[in-house]
């Protein structure tokens, strides 16, 4: 097949600073190279239920990236304190249902750091790329017929 | 029809279209589409579909089963059709109209569920972009919006209320970021118009299931409360009290003025300070919009700009101020005596004492930590010789709870603890001073009446004063306070004043004297006096000891440098000065209290203890919090002329903004304890970073209090029962964004 595999990979950006970072790159034009992760906006990283990143695994997504205020300069001080303990959580989680730790990231993005989410959006895009969609140890059969 | 297996796979992929994860209030209908190549007869897929909905929310719901080709499953949940969803599309000028392909935009918009209007418009911002935007609402009866365009950041607000002159609440509004996270950021013109489409569907599935929220507004209080009554302080509160404001002045000493009022004189006009600072002070204590609370510390303050409840422990002075004239006759009978930290421990005083003479308000305290009676001994002598009844020992620690608008913390300094520092000597060779210590020394209500003498009577001959001692090193603070140069100079003047054979040896790496008045000031004192500034590379590498009542100082001069072919040539050269004195001009630092009030007011200080300002220049006396101010050498070291302008902008800030009559709009989403589903677990209760969540005994469930909720989410993610609605960032908000992205 010609056709390249185009990752999905949705991504939690918290209102202050991530997403603002995220409008800051689209602002001075900086492009992606390629495609572009799926934005989902929350207010904080400490309002990221761990269901949110199973739900996107569940629904198809082939790696999920989280972005937030730099440690400290969280808006509401200690959400993304919040979001680290349940990182370490939901890695294990992830792993225990076999999915490869590559495809979820937790990065921070302040919101003058344009540049820095075109690089960590980019990076998440190829990182699944090449490790191919997400089959998940129980839908893969039926991908596989599905075919 | 082949017999179909009922694999574990298919049941997981219908349990996946059909089961409803979160609150679904409005599901109208199913539709599953069914490959035909899987065989499934209709009736057993009902069959199916039924018994694992039962008990469910959607037991009942209708399901529309479409045959579909190949072998998936698939299927979506129809939310009330009552619903009308408009799509308006921004071409935002040509910016975003030439990125991506409109119509194709435009087409599949109009497929999506609930969609029953879909419509470009060149510029949805403008006027006549909000007129068309209301009028259509209008005409298509819609219910919910999804605007695509630019950021929610840019123009969330001005649809908002555009939603709400066309009469519907303005959180049925979605916006789809096509213009920034997207059009803007991606290079291939169908790549960005497939993510744009995916983010318009995501928007539309999103607006559907949001709530209207009720916005509400609340009365501000235009009262103040201003922290610290130095000059910043008492300068704030004069003129928040001019335009009629109530203030409470706290202050956590027995007396106000700050450190100013302790000075003989101040730069740079030689102005006697206690002159200058008493009809302030007067008019602070006489005005009766002023309430000074000494002896206070701040306890609590909860709450955001308009609406702050603060608890004020004002502790037990001991003395009954309307009764007590000052006359000191307590203070006579005291028979404790211990250093008194007024005079930077220069001077004795009493368990019951007056700071220093003239103090204001001139009322002694008791330090009940010294005091024979609060030790468990007999002892009433104080109050046998008060002859106005004024000593009251049976005085209580009072709390005071305060509602106010706004806070400004003028907490101002303290200097950099050099004792550490072993090398130059000070808490080991009585006659090394700091220069507060000085200060007092050479004042007239001082220890030693304004004399300048060394620990044994004499008079000394030479004084040397350090610059520098702690600043623009990394190893202790990295900052230059800007103004020990100015009073070290100041020092030089009072000292030839008084003692005009003395000479002064000021010794220094750099010299700052910036401002209009400093420099000419520093050149007149070459001049006229007998002060010798003596260049050193590093003061805080000074040796200094002492020999037979002299002090010794050694250290590296930086005198001689010569550049020559071969690089830079520096003759170093040993200083070595004798001198009977020295003083010390340690870094200023934040107020020591400064730590544990900045977790009261949830303002940030920096490691030398200094609070935070919003903006370094634009606004140095705000702060990140709304509502919170800082002035004065509580934000950075200043001199007085510095600290008045801050404490009066602070005090301008606050009249231009929280202006009695007018109120303040409260953000509706907020979080809420759904009472049903809490188990009275507590777990939110310390997580929230606003104190906003409380603990009803009663029912035995948290409580979240609309007005300081500032809906971040953290106790909605960290609920165990999942108690908590994070309106308008609801689980099945989010959800059904995360699903239309994806599928
Ligand atoms: C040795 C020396 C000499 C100086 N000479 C001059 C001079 O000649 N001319 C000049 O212009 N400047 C001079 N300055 C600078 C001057 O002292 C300051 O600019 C001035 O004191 C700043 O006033 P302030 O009100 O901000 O702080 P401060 O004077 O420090 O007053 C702060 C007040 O807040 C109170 N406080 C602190 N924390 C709390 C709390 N948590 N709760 C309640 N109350 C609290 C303190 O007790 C104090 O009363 C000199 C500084 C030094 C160190
Ligand atoms: S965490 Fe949830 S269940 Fe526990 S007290 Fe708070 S709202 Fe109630
Ligand atoms: S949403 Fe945030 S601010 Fe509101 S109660 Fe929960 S933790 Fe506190
Ligand atoms: S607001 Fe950005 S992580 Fe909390």
């Amino acid at each position: 097949m010609s056709e390249q595999f185009q990752p999905k990979v949705v991504a939690f950006l918290c209102n202050w600073c991530s997403y603002s970072g995220a409008d800051a790159a689209g602002r001075a034009q900086r492009k992606v190279p390629a495609e572009l992760v799926r934005i989902v906006r929350v207010m904080c990283t400490g309002r990221i239920d761990p269901q949110f990143v199973l739900e996107a695994f569940r629904q198809g997504a082939d790696g999920v990236l989280i972005l937030g205020c730099h440690p400290g300069d969280c808006h509401y001080k200690e959400g993304n304190y919040k979001m680290l303990k349940r990182h370490a959580i939901l890695e294990q989680v992830l792993s225990d249902f076999g999915i490869e730790k590559q495809r979820y990231c937790l990065d921070w993005v302040s919101a003058s750091e344009g540049e820095k989410f075109i690089r960590v959006a980019g990076e998440m895009i190829e990182t699944v790329r090449a490790l191919g969609p997400l089959r998940l140890p129980h839908t893969a059969e039926s991908k596989e017929t599905a075919v | 029809m082949r017999e179909v297996q009922i694999t574990k796979d298919l049941v997981v992929r219908l349990l996946q279209v059909i089961e409803p994860r979160f609150d679904i209030e409005k599901v109208n209908k199913v539709v599953l589409n069914v490959g035909s190549g899987l065989g499934i007869s209709e009736a057993v897929l009902r069959q199916w579909f039924a018994s694992l909905t039962k008990g469910s929310k959607l037991e009942n719901v209708a399901v529309e089963i479409v045959a579909t080709e190949g072998q998936e499953i698939s299927g979506k949940l129809v939310v009330s059709t009552a619903e009308r969803v408009g799509v308006f599309l921004c071409e935002c000028g040509p910016n975003l109209k030439e990125a991506l392909d409109f119509p194709a935009l435009i087409e599949a918009a109009r497929l999506l569920d609930n969609v029953v209007l879909v419509k470009a418009f060149s510029l949805l911002c403008s006027g006549d972009g909000q007129q068309g935007l209301a009028e259509d609402i209008k005409t298509n009866q819609l219910t919910r919006v999804v605007i695509a365009g630019c950021s929610p950041r840019e123009h969330e607000h001005t649809f908002k209320k555009v939603l709400k002159q066309a009469g519907i609440n303005p959180y049925l509004l979605r916006i789809a970021n096509i213009r920034e996270q997207c059009a803007w950021i991606m290079s291939d013109k169908q790549q960005a118009t497939d993510l744009a489409a995916l983010m318009i569907k995501a928007a539309v599935r999103r607006v559907l299931v949001q709530e209207p929220l009720e916005e509400k507004e609340i009365d501000i209080c235009p009262d103040v409360l201003v922290i610290g009554a130095g000059i910043t302080g008492m300068s704030a509160a004069l003129a928040l009290a001019q335009k009629q404001r109530k203030v409470y002045l706290v202050e956590q000493l027995p007396c106000i003025g700050g450190k100013t009022v302790r000075y003989e004189e101040s730069f740079p006009n030689m102005e006697c300070a206690p002159c200058m600072l008493e009809p302030k002070m007067d008019a602070v204590l006489h005005n009766e919009r002023i309430e000074t609370l000494t002896c206070s510390d701040v306890q609590e303050v909860l709450g955001y700009f308009g609406n702050f409840e603060v608890k004020v422990k004002k502790r037990a002075r001991g003395v009954d101020e309307p009764a007590c004239i000052g006359c000191g006759a307590c203070v006579e009978a005291c028979p404790v005596e211990l250093d008194n930290e007024f005079n930077e421990n220069l001077s004795k005083r009493k368990a019951i004492y007056l700071p220093y003479p003239g103090v204001l308000p001139n009322v002694p305290v008791i330090d009940k930590a010294h005091c024979l009676r609060f030790q468990g001994k007999e002892c009433s002598l104080c109050e046998a010789a008060c002859a106005f009844g004024a000593v009251n020992y049976g005085q209580d620690d009072e709390v005071r709870e305060l509602k106010v608008g706004a806070v400004i913390a003028a907490t101002g300094f303290d200097l950099f603890d050099a004792a550490p520092l072993g090398n130059l000597g000070l808490g080991k060779i009585p006659d090394v001073y700091t220069s507060l210590a000085f200060e007092r020394m050479m004042s007239a209500s001082g220890p030693t009446e304004g004399k300048i003498v060394r620990r044994d009577g004499s008079v000394p001959r030479t004084i040397a004063l350090v610059h520098c001692v702690g600043s623009r090193t990394a190893e202790h603070r990295d900052y230059c306070s800007g103004i020990c140069c100015a009073y070290l100079a100041k020092f030089a003047r009072l000292i030839h004043h008084k003692l005009p054979e003395t000479q002064v040896l000021s010794i220094y790496s750099d010299l700052c004297f910036p401002g209009k008045k400093m420099q000419p000031f520093f050149e007149q004192l070459i001049r006229e006096t007998n002060t010798h500034y003596l260049r050193v590379r590093n003061p805080n590498a000074l040796q200094i000891g002492q020999t037979d009542g002299v002090l010794e100082i050694a250290g590296v001069d930086v005198e001689e440098q010569a550049n020559c072919a071969g690089g830079t040539l520096r003759r170093e050269k040993r200083l070595n000065v004798r001198a009977d004195m020295v003083v010390l001009a340690p870094a200023m630092e934040g107020s020591r209290q400064a730590e544990p009030l900045s977790r009261l007011l949830d303002v940030p200080v920096d490691g030398a203890r200094f609070f935070i300002e919003e903006h370094v220049k634009l606004s140095s006396f705000a702060t990140a919090r709304d509502g919170i101010l800082v002035a004065g050498c509580a934000q950075s070291p200043q001199d007085v002329a510095g600290s008045v302008a801050q404490g009066v902008a602070a005090a301008g800030m606050v009249l231009s903004r929280l202006v009695p009559g007018e109120k303040i709009q409260l953000e509706p989403a907020v979080s809420v304890v759904d009472e049903k589903r809490c188990s009275g677990c507590k777990t939110c209760v310390d997580l929230c970073p606003y104190h906003a969540i409380s603990y009803d005994g009663e029912k035995h469930v948290s409580v979240i209090s609309g007005v300081l909720c500032r809906g971040c989410g953290i106790c909605v993610a960290a609920c165990p029962s999942g108690a908590i609605v994070g309106q308008h960032f609801r689980d099945e908000q989010i959800c059904a964004e995360i699903q239309a992205l994806l599928k």
